[in-house]
């Protein structure tokens, strides 16, 4: 039972993490119909900027950490000027969009390998490695943050999304763009604003990883299993993204927990799969059609 | 208030709209009819901005009309388009809000928002509802509703009758003339010929991208060719 507790706990940390990234995918998805695969690259510089503001620059942990998510989140707008807004005025159809994707996402991994090089880095010590004893279950302080550095961040989406103007303009635009023209929204900005919201969270959650592995340049291929969560819990949909993520993570610590950590990977793709199989739009995939 | 002069209007290689030509004065019910394909939605979204065009002028109260649908609507013409287009992922009440999305004046949008729940008070009774839910009629109202909520002064509607029942299409007709004593202009785009010309004040026919037709809507109502071609009767 404790161990079982302990995965629980380690699966809903990771979990959470998960769920950071994913929301770029979903968030992205939702509006353009298409899976952001430079995302990871993005998530990888987010842990390579949050190890540089902390060792190069000595700035202390919440700055490091704040600044390495500002930086994403301009670079994910600057992806998104430069990679696919040209393909939008253009009206390319969406295989243009994942190749230009695709493209950017090997450019950053490459551009990290040719400058920065192929090594494994770690971050220096912020949390004390000494665990927190509650009841039975020992806790790691970095899991714990973790959990409610992410907790936070999503919390905050869902108000952002659900409660403000740009919100509904987001959720309005990833219904029907042109409705949402239509009501004056300006749905070139919702575009940007939803890659900033992406980056920001990608910086957030790619100094969690670093922190919690180490960083190099094929981190951004571990964030797949990110997007593996969002397309499980529905791509498009917010909730299904979080969702998806909380149990991939429990999932995975649950597997490498009883059975061994090889098969961890097995059975997220194995999981991907099934839930394509037997239900193509994930647990809370987005509806889009149009009643007449 | 709204004039278009020589539009032309191209999807790659078609041609939609050859040289079309039709003005729109303040107050006026103004209805174009034609048949599938006649490039009626295409005049519209050109108007809202939607598409680029070479030739051709749209001016709106005498100054050049952006080529920029939220611009467009800031400039105060709204389109409550083809299909309704409500957004079936949030509640009535944010839909209509979500019309209001440039206003800042928050008491008049409250205001307004009380008059769409008079005019239609379906929807006031379903505020908390998700659009989706909707019926195609309740659909449409809320579609009109939504864009009566940007204070438009001309309104652009796209076939509001389309797949609504008899009924039904009386009453959005019976609508229509109580938003324009809202001192609001309407472009009204019908195949419904004969409601729309009993309403209208002028009204233009287009035919594959051209204007062949225009006049009082009561003079085109009698004319024998539109009676055939658009009106059921038999010459
Ligand atoms: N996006 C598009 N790409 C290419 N051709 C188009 C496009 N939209 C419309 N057309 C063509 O332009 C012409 C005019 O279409 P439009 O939608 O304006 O007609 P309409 O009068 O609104 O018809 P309906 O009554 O069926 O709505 C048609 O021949 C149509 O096939
Ligand atoms: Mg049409």
């Amino acid at each position: 039972m404790t161990q079982f507790l302990q995965q629980l706990i380690n699966g809903l940390s990771i979990g959470s993490v998960y769920a950071l990234m994913a929301v770029g995918y979903s968030l992205v998805y939702s509006i353009m119909n298409f899976s952001n695969f430079a995302h990871g690259g993005v998530i990888m510089l987010g842990a390579y900027f949050g190890y540089y503001y902390l060792t190069a620059a000595g700035l202390p942990f919440p700055a490091a950490f704040i600044g390495a998510a500002l930086t994403t989140c301009l670079l994910a707008v600057i992806i998104e000027r430069g990679a696919y807004k040209p393909l939008r005025e253009r009206k390319a159809p969406f295989l243009y969009f994942i190749i230009s994707a695709m493209g950017t996402s090997i450019f950053l991994e490459n551009m990290v390998i040719a400058t920065i090089g192929p090594t494994f880095r770690s971050y220096p010590e912020v949390l004390s490695r000494t665990p927190i004893q509650i009841g039975s279950v020992s806790v790691g302080r970095l899991d714990l943050t973790m959990f409610f550095i992410s907790a936070i961040c999503l919390a905050l989406l869902v108000f952002f999304i659900d409660h403000t103007k740009m919100g509904k303009a987001i959720q309005a635009t990833a219904y029907n763009i042109k409705a949402s023209a239509l009501m004056g929204i300006n749905t070139d900005l919702v575009i940007i604003v939803v890659f900033a919201l992406g980056g920001f969270f990608a910086g957030i959650a790619g100094v969690l990883f670093g922190m919690k592995y180490t960083v190099y340049p094929q981190i951004g291929i571990i964030t797949n299993k990110s997007f593996i969560a969002a397309v499980f819990g529905g791509l498009g949909s917010l909730p299904g993204a979080v969702i998806g993520s909380i149990l991939l993570g429990i999932i995975e610590t649950i597997t490498s927990g009883y059975f061994s950590s090889q098969y961890r990977d097995l059975i997220a793709f194995v999981l991907l799969i099934a839930v394509l199989v037997f239900k193509p739009s994930g647990l809370m995939g987005k509806v889009t059609e149009d009643k007449a | 208030m709204l004039k278009v002069e020589n539009l032309n209007v191209y999807y790659g290689g078609i041609h939609a709209l050859k040289g079309v030509s039709l003005n729109i004065n303040k107050g006026e019910i103004v209805t174009i009819i034609g048949s599938n394909g006649a490039g009626k939605s295409t005049l519209l979204n050109t108007i809202s901005g939607f598409l680029k065009y070479k030739e051709g002028t749209i001016s709106y109260k005498e100054e050049k009309l952006p080529i920029n649908p939220n611009k467009v609507v800031k400039l105060g013409i709204c389109q409550v388009p083809e299909g309704r287009l409500v957004f079936a992922n949030l509640t009535v009440e944010d839909n209509l809000m979500l019309g209001a999305y440039l206003r800042k004046d928050t008491k008049k949008i409250k205001e307004d928002l009380e008059k769409v729940y008079t005019l239609f008070p379906r929807l006031k009774e379903r505020e908390r509802q998700m659009a989706g839910t909707l019926s195609g009629g309740e659909q449409q109202m809320l579609a009109m509703g939504r864009g009566l909520m940007s204070d438009p002064e001309l309104m652009l509607l796209d076939e509001p009758s389309l797949g609504l029942a008899p009924l039904l299409v009386q009453t959005v007709f019976d609508i229509i003339l109580d938003i324009r004593k809202m001192d609001k202009t309407i472009l009204l785009v019908e195949q419904n010929a004969y409601k729309a010309l009993s309403i209208a004040d002028r009204a233009y026919v287009l035919e594959q991208g051209r204007i062949k037709m225009e006049g009082s809507a009561k003079e085109i109502a009698e004319n024998p060719l539109v009676q055939e071609a658009y009106l059921g009767a038999k010459v």
